[in-house]
């Protein structure tokens, strides 16, 4: 039995409609215009529990409006909802107690009162043990390093410090499922990077389940398993991360630094799929399916023709996959076939 | 000065603001009328049971009178304290410094803005208020109408000066609701909005007369009414234009002394 | 029923949790608290002098004298204050759903309108409360009331139950922002204007104006009532004793049009 089951979840929204300008503004003031907006049309989601998942989407897709109503702040339209036995939005404050929620952009800290008086409320409103509150506390205050800040309002700490807090607050009532939304925006790259290490700890070391709404790659990479793309309220993609770059994102690109300009391109590309010599000479790129080719081989063939000074390896990266997924670009399987599947249903731009 | 457009824009802009949030002006606008009608029957009671401690005022008069200041209280509701002390906290003060436009003059232009949009609303209700209650006063002849829309005039710019002027206190405190409350205090007693100020005793009337706030609701509403005599009436709108530019004049100082001590300190 | 009592005590415990750490944390970090005490002090000086500059002119007003109107303008402040000091959070309600900040109290497992009443301490609350203390003090000594066990008793009751409508006016106002959404808490300011009836005995109104603060938003049993009763006035005053009943019922009232605001909250999301 998943943690979180989903079955044909929809939300549908109405909407104001004004028009622009000083006459528009005068016409929205004596009469007012809606249509409706399809946020989550039907969309199946089951999650086990211990799983990491990203929830992508352009800006807009339906991805709050799922969280809302997996979190219980929303209540759908249709469909059927459950969430670790309980239907989120029938019992909201029960579900509460299963769930910690860090959203990026707000706080859940108060703002006036220092970090360490937060969580303490925090314990009471939770009803946290004691002895439980105590040992978590004492491991995420090491974990995040919030000793430096422990005493300081919430609103006068800086953006990383606050949401190491946020982190903290989310987890000390040992919540099944952890939301978080946009959790590492706006934070520098090493507290990017510790944020990232901290919730796959929770993950492996807990067994808390992970959902995750992020337009940041490096998140994914780090955190999840499995992700889910959700584009005008309907989910694109559903599979494991793995599998999606095995799939979709097998270039790897190679570029070696040449001593000198090569005589003659010929011979070296000659077994080799695209090579491409940059105007000066010196630089070599070659791309290749990393199924087909190692980049050993792909050295090898090289070498013996030119003077290599020095070369590195590009990723798969899974931001151009995506990026291609939300411009249209690309569409990936529909998430009910399987993934091993070798056929791609690539359609790109000519 | 330079660029009227800039600010004509910026009215036109919070005249917007007031369209979107309609349900929520309108609400705020009949709110206060609930003071206004208090009022109405409280004097009414009054003069009912003794016509004499209205004073030299028929009740007419009186109703005028009232009605005069919840038109001039109703103009300018959407600038006030709390706006600068949000601009101040939230450094758009920098912001403001670093455009081409005068900071004063921005912050008039988005006050009068919906002034005219105010004016009407306030008029409307008035005039309801005064029918319900059987009629008001009006002035005796053109000139006093005249003397009375410059009075008002000026009686708006005055107000923004004052508001001006208290608000440039966001620089020294965190926060503006107790400044703006003290002011509205202050202000309701020493206007007149509250009572005329004829109704004062000496004392306290004395000290009402060398402060601005009369030139808020008593100048013009006395104007209105025509009970001051030729000279009076001319010092007292005179002195409405004194204290208006010269608050005006003092506000563009704090600020300047203000955003010096801000951008030495680097607030 | 006794693990909803338990609940109940629970509820109270960390409303007064949540609310200890904000007045620290006001005491301790802001130093306009004073700005503000003083400001509402000055408030509440000004509403005196209005009155007091009035009775110069007359003796009474439908007969009732200076100290009796003065203490129901004092009971007006004191619930002010109670309202603001204790219960300022009904005042964000509006400004947290429009940042959509409200959103971080549904997921807490405490009940949604116990964290907005525990939301915010407005310290010139205590201003309004000391002054309008001293006025009530003051009037009561000047007035000639028989006082008896029962009627000191009463009084007490009678300023608590007060305080309940009050708040209770604020609270299911501060709904309104899930029907009407503004930065602003403008119906809650609204119906708060409606105050200003309180402050005169409403003898003065017309018919209409008597049915709204009587029925519709009982500002009358916040002031007028309660006075009438302690000072024996004519057929109010058993009225007056109906005061505890009306602050129950309004009470109730408020709590359950919250929750139907919030039910179409969850339901528009906006």
């Amino acid at each position: 039995m998943a943690l979180i089951e989903a079955q044909g979840l929809t939300k549908k929204f109405r909407q104001a409609v004004k028009e622009p300008g000083l006459v528009g503004s005068l016409k929205h003031f004596f009469t007012r215009q809606y249509k409706d907006k399809l946020a989550v049309d039907h969309i199946d989601l089951s999650v086990e529990a211990g799983e990491s998942v990203a929830y992508l989407g352009p800006n807009g897709a339906g991805k709050s409006t799922t969280i809302k109503m997996l979190t219980g702040i929303l209540v759908p339209t249709s469909g059927r909802l459950v969430v670790d036995g309980l239907v989120p939005y029938e019992k909201r404050q029960k579900n509460a107690k299963n769930i910690g929620v860090v959203f990026g952009q707000r706080t859940t800290l108060w703002w006036d009162i220092p970090v360490i008086e937060s969580f303490n409320l925090a314990r009471d409103m939770y009803e946290i043990p004691a002895k439980r509150y105590k040992q978590n506390l004492a491991e995420f205050t090491e974990l995040l390093g919030l000793d430096e800040f422990m005493n300081i309002p919430a609103g006068k700490v800086s953006l990383g410090q606050r949401m190491r807090a946020d982190l903290c607050m989310a987890l000390l009532h040992d919540p099944k499922m952890l939301y978080l939304d946009e959790p590492t925006i706006g934070l520098d790259i090493a507290v990017k990077d510790s944020i990232r290490k901290f919730i796959r700890r929770q993950v492996d070391e807990r067994g808390t389940t992970v959902m995750l709404t992020t337009h940041d790659l490096g998140d994914i990479e780090d955190i999840c398993n499995r992700i889910v793309i959700i584009d005008n309220g309907k989910i694109i993609h559903d599979g494991d991360l793995a599998a999606l770059k095995d799939n979709y994102a097998r270039d790897r690109v190679i570029h070696f630094q040449l001593a000198r300009p090569p005589v003659s391109m010929d011979p070296i590309c000659a077994g080799l799929p695209a090579c491409d010599l940059k105007s000066d000479g010196l630089s070599l790129s070659v791309r290749f399916d990393r199924f087909e080719f190692a980049a050993g081989e792909i050295a090898a063939a090289v070498m013996p023709y030119v003077e290599v000074i020095d070369f590195r390896i590009d990723e798969p990266e899974v931001e151009d996959l995506i990026r291609k997924v939300y411009l249209g670009q690309l569409t990936l399987d529909a998430p009910d076939s399987a993934a091993e599947t070798t056929e791609l249903a690539v359609a790109t731009e000519a | 000065m330079p660029h009227p457009r800039k600010y004509l824009a910026m009215a036109k802009a919070s005249l917007e603001v007031i369209f979107v949030y309609r349900a929520g002006w309108t609400v705020n606008l009949i709110g206060s009328v609930f003071y206004v009608v208090a009022m109405f029957y409280l004097w009414q009671t009054i003069f009912l049971s003794k016509p004499g401690a209205l004073g030299t005022f028929t009740w007419p008069q009186m109703k005028a009178y009232l009605i005069v200041a919840f038109i001039l209280n109703s103009t300018m509701t959407w600038f006030d304290e709390w706006q600068m002390g949000q601009d101040v906290r939230e450094g758009r003060v920098a912001i403001d410094l670093a455009r081409p436009v005068d900071f004063q003059m921005t912050r008039l232009a988005s006050a009068m803005g919906p002034i005219p949009f105010e004016l009407s609303s306030a008029i409307t209700i008035g005039a309801i208020v005064a029918i319900i209650f059987g009629g008001i006063a009006f002035p005796s002849d053109p000139a006093h109408l005249a003397l009375f829309i410059v009075s008002a005039a000026l009686a708006v710019l005055l107000k923004f000066s004052i508001i001006y002027c208290v608000s440039m206190t966001a620089f020294w405190t965190t926060g503006m609701e107790g400044v703006s409350n003290a002011r509205m205090a202050v202000q309701n007693i020493f206007s007149g909005a509250l009572i005329p100020l004829v109704f004062f005793p000496d004392w306290l009337r004395a000290l009402a007369s060398v402060l601005p706030f009369q030139g808020m609701i008593s100048t013009p509403a006395l104007t209105y009414l025509g009970t001051m005599d030729g000279p009076t009436t001319a010092f007292m709108i005179g002195s409405q234009a004194v204290w208006a530019f010269g608050l005006l004049l003092f506000g563009r100082l704090l600020w300047r002394s203000a955003v010096k001590a801000v951008t030495i300190n680097g607030g | 029923m006794a693990a909803r009592l338990r609940h109940a005590r629970w509820l109270v415990y960390i409303y007064f949790r949540c609310l200890g750490q904000q007045m620290k944390a006001i005491l301790a970090y802001e130093a306009d608290f004073v700005i503000l005490m003083i400001s509402a002090g000055l408030v509440q000086i000004t509403g005196f002098l209005f009155i007091w500059t009035i009775f110069q002119r007359i003796p009474d007003i439908n007969g009732w004298t200076f100290w009796q109107v003065v203490m129901m303008m004092s009971l007006i402040f004191i619930t002010e204050g109670v309202g603001s000091l204790f219960f300022e959070g009904t005042w964000r309600v509006s400004r947290l759903v429009y940042n959509g900040n409200f959103d971080m109290y549904l997921v807490r497992p405490v009940s949604p309108i116990v964290q907005v009443l525990a939301g915010a301490v407005g310290f010139n609350g205590l201003g309004n409360i000391v002054t309008g203390g001293a006025l009530l003090a003051i009037s009561l000594s000047n007035a000639q009331v028989q006082w008896t066990p029962g009627r000191a008793l009463m009084l007490v009751i009678l300023v608590v139950s007060a305080a309940t409508i009050r708040v209770a006016i604020n609270l299911g106002t501060a709904a309104s922002v899930f029907w009407i959404r503004t930065p602003w808490s403008l119906v809650p300011f609204f119906v708060h204007q409606l105050g200003e009836f309180g402050k005169y005995p409403i003898t003065i109104y017309s018919l209409a104006v008597q049915a709204m603060v009587v029925v519709v938003i009982p500002f009358a049993f916040v002031s007028f009532f309660p006075v009438a009763y302690l000072f024996n006035m004519e057929a109010w005053s058993t009225i007056g004793l109906l005061t505890p009943l009306v602050a129950v019922y309004c009470l109730f009232m408020a709590v359950w049009i919250f929750r139907f605001g919030l039910r179409r909250y969850e339901s528009t999301g906006h």
